[in-house]
């Protein structure tokens, strides 16, 4: 494994063992999400209790990501307006999630704010599991899903959390910071919510959902005093670092992505019989070579494009023997050929 | 003003009914005086043998009477109270009665010398067409009023989907699709587009006149409310053929049609961002934002698709 492969496992994963979530777990307590997504609508002027009653809700100690998806499909139908993510996203972080929000709020600068919510992300970012990429000339925040999400609500989720950060780094920094947006999905017909909430460089049809920020541009940032990331450092809210199941399962293929192990050295990873393992995954809808896919598609993708290494040294990261094999295998994962994506 | 009736009702809520000639109860009213003509068919005529029960009839002037009641209902549920509500219910209303006297006469045979049925059906029919033709004449004065509000927000043609929830303003599809008719029509026009600028808002911490900030630190109703206040202001400023819409979050966009030259477009931008800067908007405890605005404009470029210009145009903003 080279350096480079080394630096992305580390940069990109949470040190193992964190605590594991399911769509239905119930650990999202009601006065994080699900208050601000019921305020919103509230001050939109569609009550509350209604919403609840179109999401199949009674409110609870704590809701599961299942319900908080719920919510906001709810909320998809009854405000259809094509603003509603991009607001929500704005007023979302740092958010009312105790120790972590505070700590966001408190953060000394960009990338310690970064990090602090990719390492809290269980509470900063239930659905969505952000992870930082930093390069000498750029950080760059890959989104990966955290329990999966079905295609009618991806789009929804990443423009949130996409306007939620970008909004934070504009209210804490004063000022536009020149991100770059890449989205895995189809440009939409009309660009406007993006273009005015998250910035004009926006880039439909890629791999994945991501945003760039170019560190040759000057960042003001107000210095903080870090005493709420001080106490989550000491262990003070140890379910925030939590990690949704796909997510903790990215986490796990990632350091392996050469050898690419199979179902029943992961099942025992996370201590679970193989069929349970699989049952779980098709419960949160895929399986696990589709999550193998994915990882080895990111990484082949990271080396090609960050790293800018050739076909043949991607397909030897990748434990291929032959060229034709991985671009077989490269054509699966991502639909094109290896030649094509530079 | 409240929040909540600057939207106007919740979207899911069960339909309110307008009041009719000040009477709330106008349905249960109704619904009293169809049981007292069904009272008085039971108490002084002759019910007729099933045998004798014609099924068409009864089929035809049943949905009559049923179609009368869906179409007061839909009328009372979509409309504010007041003259032209009256007309129209009052109207249907009369429709109704004498629609009900004519099916309940399928049922019961009155005696030779009893007129009021008679008498029932050929009043309450023709009145209630007459006072539903006089409602419709007072609802196109009452459109044409209300068109006048309209004028600046909407052109040539309505497109209810578009309308933006907060401003009332279309959005940016509207915009787009009126910027393709200019260009059919091969028609010079100026676009300008407007953003808030941080300007000087009466409360502590970083972006504090901005659509965001005011959101952070007060709450999104008070930023909706400042947005509505712009829409207002924007619309005074701007000739009676010109067109606002919101693009998305703090952005506005007008077409100008007939304004012709880079300078001019300019100027009229100026003289936007200018009027902008003259606001100060008073919220709720004490907050007072005077927003600032920065706009730019173009020409309408008669090759270029619509939405790729206004994209250029918050591009330019946003640097």
């Amino acid at each position: 494994m080279s350096v480079g492969d080394l630096q992305l496992g580390a940069a990109l994963c949470p040190p193992p063992g964190a605590a594991v979530y399911q769509l239905g777990t119930r650990c999202l307590p009601w006065d994080h999400q699900a208050s601000l997504v019921l305020e919103f609508a509230r001050s939109r002027g569609v009550e509350p209790a209604v919403l609840l009653e179109a999401a199949g809700l009674a409110p609870a100690a704590s809701i599961s990501p299942r319900e908080l998806l719920a919510l906001l499909a709810a909320l998809q139908r009854l405000m259809p307006d094509a603003d509603t993510p991009f607001v929500l996203g704005q007023l979302s972080l740092p958010g009312h999630c105790g120790l972590p929000s505070h700590a966001l709020a408190q953060a000394d600068d960009l990338r310690a704010a970064l990090r602090l919510l990719c390492a809290h992300s269980a509470r900063l970012s239930p659905l969505l599991t952000p992870r930082l990429i930093e390069r000498p000339d750029e950080l760059i925040l890959v989104w990966t899903d955290a329990c999966g999400l079905g295609a009618a609500q991806r789009g929804f989720v990443v423009d949130m959390q996409m306007s939620a950060v970008t909004a934070l780094c504009r209210w804490r920094g004063g000022q536009v910071l020149p991100w770059r947006y890449s989205f895995n999905r189809t440009r939409p017909r009309d660009l406007a919510q993006h273009a005015v909430f998250l910035g004009a460089d926006l880039r439909f049809g890629c791999q994945f959902d991501a945003m760039r920020l170019p560190l040759s541009a000057p960042m003001r940032w107000p210095a903080g005093h870090g005493m709420a990331a001080a106490a989550l450092a000491s262990g003070a809210d140890p379910a925030s670092g939590a990690r949704g199941l796909l997510a903790a399962l990215y986490d796990w293929l990632l350091p392996r992505h050469r050898e690419a192990p199979p179902l029943d050295a992961a099942a025992a990873a996370f201590g679970v019989s193989a069929a349970t393992l699989k049952r779980h995954l098709a419960a949160h809808g895929t399986h696990y070579q589709a999550e193998v896919d994915l990882v080895r598609g990111h990484v082949a993708l990271y080396l090609m494009l960050l790293e800018g290494r050739g076909s043949e040294a991607v397909a030897a990261a990748l434990g291929f023997q032959d060229r034709s094999n991985f671009r077989r295998s490269f054509k699966r994962w991502t639909g094109l050929l290896p030649a094509l994506i530079r | 003003m409240k929040a909540s009736s600057l939207f106007g009702p919740s979207r899911l809520r069960p339909p309110a009914f307008a009041p009719v000639l000040g009477v709330g109860h106008f349905g249960h009213a109704l619904a009293l005086a169809m049981a007292l003509q069904l009272l008085a068919f039971a108490l002084a005529a002759d019910a007729k043998p099933v045998m004798q029960w014609s099924g068409t009839d009864i089929a035809g002037e049943g949905s009559l009477v049923a179609m009368a009641a869906v179409w007061l209902a839909q009328l009372r549920a979509s409309r504010p109270g007041g003259r032209v509500t009256d007309w129209l219910c009052v109207g249907l209303a009369g429709l109704l009665l004498g629609q009900w006297a004519d099916l309940l006469d399928e049922f019961w045979r009155l005696p030779k010398a009893v007129v009021w049925d008679n008498v029932l059906e050929s009043t309450l029919l023709p009145l209630g067409a007459l006072c539903l033709t006089i409602g419709l004449h007072h609802w196109r004065l009452e459109q044409r009023a209300l068109g006048e509000q309209l004028v600046k927000r909407e052109r040539l043609f309505r497109e209810h989907r578009s309308v933006d929830a907060v401003t009332q303003l279309g959005d940016a599809g509207y915009m787009a699709a009126q910027i393709a008719i200019e260009q059919q029509q091969g028609r010079p026009g100026a676009l300008v587009m407007l953003a808030l600028e941080d300007g000087v808002g009466e409360g502590a911490g970083e972006g504090a006149g901005t659509l965001a900030g005011i959101a952070r630190d007060h709450g999104l109703a008070e930023a909706d409310r400042l947005l509505q206040a712009l829409t207002h202001l924007l619309l005074l400023n701007l000739r009676a053929q010109d067109l606002l819409c919101r693009y998305a979050g703090d952005r506005f966009c007008v077409l100008m049609p007939g304004i012709a030259g880079t300078d001019a477009a300019a100027a009229a931008a100026a003289h936007l961002a200018g009027a902008v800067a003259s606001l100060a908007h008073h919220g709720a405890a004490g907050l007072c934002v005077r927003p600032h605005a920065r706009a730019v404009a173009m020409s309408i470029d008669p090759a270029l698709p619509p939405q790729d210009q206004l994209l250029a145009l918050a591009r330019r903003l946003a640097v």
